[in-house]
């Protein structure tokens, strides 16, 4: 995940030590003095200060883009009375001088972490949900805490208000409204439990084993979303029957979703990537929720995607830190894709505006509070207007939450929430002063009241008695200066550090004593009055002068720094994925494209033709042989003296998905690779650039009955919906053996009690088919449950999802082919398949495709038995036979997996057929790939000589009738990343030279500040 | 096992286990099955299991073959001659002596057998079976191990290597700052002892990284409240810990030299060959950092150094050619180290490295039960820009060389041992067949474990097709 440890700006450290040793001041009192609408008795004598301020001077930014100079904000009782230029502050009001200052209304968080929601000790009573991870009960109106340091910290940062979302879990309650103001915690709430939490990535503290993994996440919360549609419909069931049985379980989590599931009230999805944005859209549009996103800081990458769209979306300000690239070496190992993220992140506020794309900002998904307001100004210098930060921040969230009547704006009659700032926060280095709640203020931090900069002529009449001249300039928050000591041993020496301490109105100095004779550190210290300045020194020699100062020269300058973009313009394409070789736009589909003259291996019927044509047309093939007849205009591409495949497949891979398996439960066909595929998976690339065009992506191995898979093909550049093959039948991984029985403490230990927990879920699958009908035959009672674990298994039985079976033994495949044909179907392929060949005609008997390696095996004891020979017996018996990878990188070159394939006996032909027209078949694709044939897809493959030799390559591949890979244009590509990379990392070098504070620099440096 | 005076007398399933040529491989098996049914039975099939063979008994002469002598270019139509396990002579007139067996093997090529510069052949059976593992000993300096000692000469692995024309490996234990040594194996014998070539053929280091990449996290983590993980060691304390062992040992060997009385130190006394530069050091390094670190540690040792890995070694080119430094290549077969690299990063740096001047071998490094997959490692060299005689060189006669062997294998040369392939063409290629291994004058007995299942699970399909038709 994003950010680094946390990091202060050097004017920030004053404001950060007041936040948080809990020093915020409450300066204000006397909004309590409601007594008639509140509860709760006074206790000893009232405290009823007047609540009535009037705030004079200040620069008054009302509302985005709207701003008042010299206005007077009048505030009473907790609310904006009036706000004008020209106003006299009424008689009565406590007045407060801000000139120089200004005031924004007080932000809005839509999406903050108050830190409330741990677990208990010992875990959650009660009857809440039998998965530890689904809190949807948990209020955080109900278990709002008093919290005084994270509400400072988020006060010190402009927020005078919150939407607090609780974090634990994947379903993790429902998220309020609250004040940040320091008032009991009757009086903060303002919206109670508004919007329902879920995020993708469970809590490791709330236990339990299942989901471990992303897809296992997502078909919890649909199988959640049905369960609470079932919960309402068993109770009522159970109601109207006047209570005449017994009650279905009583699940406080499922009571608290039930709004939700209705569409009545949202559900605010927090995102940690820009998948997971693409994942929470896809299961809000398909059970028709009312979400709202937390997104990524990933957006630059789907600007296009999100145009239009007009859910609420927060996002946060996370930037990455730099890669470190200090020296040749590590530099080396810095990737384009953490490059660019480095310094496209920043501008995806810019990005999002400039895309009409409304959005609020939250402080949340950063490692550190501290990092807000500094990102923020990154993301305005980085092209954002200050406009619509200010509306990301106020009105935005206001409407989102159901306060645009109350916050957001400086007016009459509303909520006197405001931000006093010492300069402008959105381009200024400028700290918060004040931050007002309810109309009380409360203290951030307290510019100094003294300006030192200027020359300084001090003097010292003591033992050890000198005089020099004190040079002090820059922005106050960022003080530097020289000092030159007069006299023989004289010298002038830059300081080292130099910083007023606001509270005393004193000046701390240190600098190098080396040039003066001393071998240490000097520091001086002094009290400044107007143009006279008293102080002592503490010399390496352990000599503590004093001395008294005038100031000669005043320095004029900026007081605080500003914020500009301070890396170059770098012109960075939009590409997908965003990294290495991503592309700006997928290939275009020619009209018609004919391949002349090659070897052309159909793989089909016409087997195997010297100097024939290859024609396809809008994508599919249409002709294949001698001397074809293409339409006018068709791209030719002369192939002579090359051979044309059809695009290799792989019936087994694991890349390109977030997660492999989801171990929690022994049986998980619930869960759905397709659900988190990612196209952020450079492996796709490579494997084009093999030949590689079909993939089928599977479940790992942990579970008797795994997840099911996705055929993806390989459309580079395209979102992970669009990866997927149009129409591919549904598998389902099943695993035998080794890996599934080895999960401790969870039951299959042995190959035996694998085979019976599939046979048990088997029979489970069936009763519950029964019960379904059952009720649906005569209504009687609760309503059963829709259980997609359930529903998977009855597709499997019924030959909808087709078993895709991990296994490396003879006996174990044997044991599963016989169960399948106990339950009337059969079994598709056997993967893996070390031993298939010891059962050879048992697998041709019952119609089982083999999915093997060539030459890989002894890898573990089941793979001892391996044989080359495998696919060549299999292909004897009759066997339908492929190869496959199981490995990104072998992925990259099945052309010569199959040629090792040669040396078996096997004859080209069949050789390559196990990586093309065997493996089609084998995975029931065959009706759309793996040969060249007309009416099939237009996927193939160019390759500078035999395919099935060592000393060939893929030189173009072809999918869908799109060159997505060639040479030509790789070797573009190559030079671009260069170029990239390079402007990229002097643009990290030239950025980190003011910023050196840190050890640990290199990885600190932001794009996009001073 | 008697000697067999003809390539197509070896053995009854020759057709069988060759390349099926035009004949479709199904009518060629239902063809063996009616007709050669007798000597397909289980009694046959048995019989079959990789035998060793005797050392050679009488001279031998192959004739009529295209000869890649690898250091003396190639001879068409020559002939090889070898008596007691070494090469008499090569050439297009070698005279044959009287009583010597003559093998007419008229079109085929010959090479000399490919060497794996590292290899765990042997000492390492089953992946995931630690106990089927020898390769790492325990601690950080392990110099007085040798491979040869734990080589099981009934593995597997052996005979399936030998099939990919892999006869000689050097056999590496890993682990720690110092793993041990290296032993040059040749992969025929009853027991390690007649299989070893060189005990102590080479020393091996594991040089430290000091720039361990940090993966970029994605996907499913480990959730909020994960456990936490502790720092490595530094490379500054490891490359330390690594010097001062080899001052220890220098200072043990000149103690010994002095006279002066110490306790024994069997670590110390492995080194003695090492510092002195009687054998290579192998260093195992990737990084531009790690190499150039263990150049100058080497030369300051004065080591006869060898680099192994070598990813990044394209950026250390200038310093390896000046100083004459070779490189064992580890991973051509492999995924390019970066994202920005091309796909082809693994794939052309031999190429790339030729370019250069870098003197390399390629060992099976792709994956340490592979060592049959030798060739391809060579061979994709070839297919992205290495000259094919280069790829030979850089599995036959650099290895041998590099790690100190030359004198008995890496080329067809006199006075070397006869350690050779007869092939339909280049051993780097799957389109070509190895057809029969000579090592120290042996004709070694072809089959291995992948053929004899292949054998015996055909008599099931056969079996079966006939109770079904």
């Amino acid at each position: 995940m994003r950010g680094g440890s946390s990091y202060f700006l050097m004017g920030d450290v004053v404001r950060a030590i007041l936040s948080f040793l809990g020093l915020s001041l409450l300066l204000t009192s006397g909004v309590a003095a409601q007594q008639a609408t509140r509860t709760q008795p006074v206790t000893g004598i009232r405290d009823n200060g007047t609540g009535f301020h009037a705030l004079v001077g200040a620069r008054v930014v009302t509302a985005p883009g709207q701003v008042l100079d010299d206005a007077t904000v009048v505030i009473r009782n907790g609310l904006i009375q009036s706000v004008g230029r020209n106003t006299e502050a009424p008689a009565g009001a406590r007045v407060w001088d801000l000139t120089g200052h200004t005031i924004y209304p007080g932000f809005i968080d839509a999406h903050a972490d108050l830190g409330m929601d741990a677990v208990p000790e010992g875990g959650d009573v009660g009857p809440t949900h039998w998965n530890p991870q689904v809190r949807a009960w948990f209020s955080t109106t109900r278990n709002l805490q008093d919290d005084p340091e994270r509400r400072a910290a988020l006060r010190s940062q402009g927020f005078g208000t919150a939407l607090v979302v609780p974090t634990e879990g994947i379903f993790r309650g429902t998220a309020s409204v609250v004040n940040l103001g320091d008032a009991g915690v009757r009086d903060r709430v303002l919206r109670s439990d508004l919007v329902q939490a879920v995020g993708f990535q469970r809590s490791f503290s709330l236990g339990g084993a299942y989901p471990n993994s992303s897809m296992g996440t997502i078909a919890l919360i649909k199988q959640t979303f049905m369960d609470t549609d079932w919960y309402m419909r068993a109770w009522g069931a159970y109601e109207d029957s006047g209570r005449a049985f017994l009650p279905p379980e009583t699940s406080e989590a499922l009571a608290a979703l039930a709004d939700a599931v209705q569409g009545n009230q949202p559900i605010v999805f927090e995102t940690g990537s820009e998948e997971e944005y693409l994942r929470a859209y896809k299961l809000a549009a398909e059970y028709g929720v009312d979400a709202w996103y937390r997104g990524s800081g990933e957006e630059y990458r789907i600007i296009d995607v999100l145009r239009g769209r007009t859910d609420p979306l927060i996002i946060p300000l996370s930037f990455s830190d730099a890669p470190d690239v200090d020296d040749p070496e590590s530099a080396l190992n810095a990737s384009l894709a953490d490059l660019r993220d480095w310094y496209l992140a920043p501008t995806s506020p810019a990005q999002l505006a400039d895309a009409g794309i409304r959005f609020a900002i939250t402080s949340s998904g950063l490692s550190s509070l501290n990092e807000f307001l500094p990102n923020l100004r990154i993301a305005v210098a980085r092209g954002l207007s200050t406009s619509d930060a200010l509306a990301a921040l106020t009105t935005t969230p206001a409407a989102l939450l159901g306060l645009e009547n109350t916050h957001g704006t400086i007016e009459e009659g509303r909520v006197a929430n405001l931000v006093v700032s010492e300069g402008d926060l959105f381009t200024e280095e400028a700290t918060v002063r004040d931050v007002w709640v309810h109309g009380r203020a409360y203290e951030v931090t307290r510019p100094p009241e003294i300006d030192p900069r200027g020359t300084w002529l001090i003097t010292s009449d003591d033992e050890w008695g000198f005089e020099a001249e004190l040079r002090l300039e820059g922005p106050l928050n960022r003080l530097r200066g020289s000092i030159d000591v007069a006299g023989p041993d004289g010298a002038s020496i830059d300081l080292a550090s130099a910083e007023v301490v606001a509270e005393t109105g004193r000046i701390e100095v240190r600098f190098d004593g080396e040039d003066l004779g001393y071998e240490g550190v000097a520091l001086l210290a002094g009290s400044v009055r107007g143009e006279e300045f008293y102080g002592w020194t503490s010399l390496p020699n352990g000599a503590n002068p004093s001395f008294r100062g005038s100031r000669t020269e005043a320095f004029e300058g900026a007081t605080r720094g500003t914020v500009a973009m301070n890396v170059p313009e770098i012109d960075l394409p939009f590409i997908r994925p965003m990294m290495e070789y991503g592309v700006s736009a997928i290939p275009e589909q020619p009209a018609a494209v004919v391949v002349r003259n090659a070897t052309v291996w159909s793989q089909g019927p016409l087997g195997l033709m010297e100097n024939a044509d290859l024609l396809i047309q809008a994508g599919t093939i249409v002709a294949v042989g001698p001397d074809l007849d293409a339409p006018r205009g068709a791209i030719e591409i002369d192939a002579t003296g090359k051979h044309v495949t059809p695009g290799l497949i792989d019936p087994h891979i694991h890349s390109g998905v977030s997660s492999v398996n989801e171990s929690g439960f022994a049986i998980v066909p619930e869960v759905q690779m397709g659900d988190v595929v990612t196209h952020n998976n450079i492996w796709m690339y490579r494997q084009l650039a093999g030949g590689l065009t079909t993939a089928h992506i599977k479940h790992g191995s942990a579970n008797p009955i795994g997840g099911e898979n996705v055929f993806v093909k390989m459309r580079w550049g395209s979102l992970p919906e669009d990866l997927k093959l149009e129409g591919a039948p549904r598998t389902v991984k099943f695993a035998l053996g080794e890996n599934p029985k080895r999960r401790q403490g969870r039951y299959p230990d042995t190959r035996m009690g694998t085979q019976e927990i599939i046979r048990d879920h088997f029979l489970a699958a069936r009763d519950y088919e029964r019960e379904w009908q059952r009720w649906e035959a005569n209504g009687e009672g609760i309503p059963p449950r829709r259980d997609l674990r359930m529903e998977a298994i009855l597709d499997i039985l019924n030959q909808e999802l087709l078993i895709s079976s991990h296994g490396y033994r003879a006996d174990e495949f044997l044991a599963l082919v016989r169960l399948a044909e106990e339950f009337g179907f059969r079994v598709q392929t056997l993967q893996h398949g070390v031993e298939a060949y010891k059962i050879a005609p048992e697998l041709a008997a019952s119609g089982v495709a083999a999915v093997v390696w060539s030459d890989w095996g002894a890898f573990k004891l089941e793979a001892y038995d391996a044989t080359v020979y495998n696919a060549r017996i299999l292909i004897e018996a009759g066997v339908v036979t492929s190869l496959h990878s199981d490995n990104n990188e072998i992925a990259s070159r099945m052309n010569w997996e199959a040629g090792k394939l040669l040396r078996t006996g096997l004859t080209p032909e069949q050789a390559l057929s196990t990586v093309t027209n065997g493996s089609a078949k084998a995975v029931a694709i065959d009706a759309r790939v793996g040969s060249l044939e007309a009416g099939k897809d237009g996927d193939f493959v160019i390759w500078s000589g035999n395919p099935l030799s060592q000393f060939t390559r893929a030189e173009q591949t072809w999918v869908d009738g799109r060159r997505y890979f060639s040479l030509e244009e790789d070797a573009a590509m190559r030079v671009q990343i260069d170029r990239e990379r390079t402007q990229l990392i002097q643009a990290i070098l030239s950025v980190g030279e003011n910023d050196d504070e840190d050890e640990d620099r290199g990885r600190r440096r932001r794009p996009g500040r001073n | 096992m008697t000697t067999t005076t003809t390539m197509t007398k070896r053995g009854v399933m020759t057709g069988y286990l060759s390349r099926a040529g035009g004949v479709s491989a199904l009518t060629l098996a239902v063809a063996i099955a009616a007709a050669a049914a007798p000597l397909l039975s289980p009694t046959s099939v048995s019989a079959q299991v990789r035998m060793t063979v005797p050392p050679q008994s009488e001279p031998v002469a192959l004739r009529g073959a295209t000869i890649h002598t690898v250091t003396n270019g190639v001879i068409e139509n020559g002939t090889i001659l070898f008596e007691n396990g070494v090469i008499i002579a090569v050439g297009t007139d070698v005279e044959i002596p009287a009583g010597a067996r003559v093998v007419d093997v008229s079109g085929k090529h010959i090479y000399p057998g490919l060497i794996d510069a590292y290899s765990t052949v042997g000492i390492s059976e089953i992946g995931a079976v630690d106990v089927s593992s020898d390769v790492n000993e325990l601690g950080d300096f392990n110099p007085n191990i040798r491979a040869e000692i734990a080589v099981n000469a009934e593995s597997r692995h052996i005979g399936t290597s030998r099939s990919a024309g892999v006869l000689v490996t050097l056999t590496t234990p890993g682990g720690g700052l110092i793993s041990g040594m290296s032993s040059a194996m040749s992969l025929e014998g009853w027991d390690w002892e007649e299989m070893s070539m060189k005990s102590a053929a080479a020393l091996n280091v594991n040089w430290p990284n000091p720039n361990p990449r940090r993966g970029r996290g994605r996907g499913f983590g480990q959730g909020r409240g994960g456990p936490p993980q502790g720092p490595p060691p530094t490379y500054a304390e490891q490359v330390e810990k690594l010097k001062n062992f080899f001052a220890e040992a220098r200072a043990y060997r000149d103690a010994a030299a002095a006279g002066e009385q110490t306790r024994t130190d069997s670590r110390y006394i492995a080194m003695i060959p090492a510092i002195n530069a009687e054998i290579p050091v192998v260093v195992s390094a990737d990084g531009a950092a790690q190499i150039n670190d263990a150049i100058t540690w080497a030369q300051e040792e004065g080591l006869r150094l060898v680099i192994r890995g070598g990813r990044d070694a394209i950026h250390v080119a200038d310093r390896l050619v000046a100083n004459d430094i070779p490189l064992i290549i580890t991973s051509t077969m492999a995924a390019p180290g970066r994202q920005y690299e091309g796909y082809d990063g693994a794939y052309s740096m031999p190429a790339r490295l030729h370019e250069a001047g870098v003197k390399f071998a390629i060992s099976g490094g792709s994956g340490t039960l592979y060592t049959n997959r030798l060739p391809w490692e060579a061979g994709v060299a070839v297919a992205f820009g290495l000259p094919e005689e280069e790829a030979l060189k850089a599995v036959t006669i650099n290895a041998a060389e590099f790690m100190g062997i030359s004198d008995m294998v890496g080329s067809l040369e006199p006075g070397k041992q006869a350690t050779l392939l007869i092939t339909t063409g280049t051993p780097l290629d799957m389109t070509s067949d190895i057809e029969q291994t000579y090592i120290q004058g042996r004709e070694i007995d072809m089959m291995d474990i992948q053929k004899f299942f292949f054998q015996k699970y055909m008599q099931k399909v056969l079996q079966n097709r006939r109770i079904v038709s």
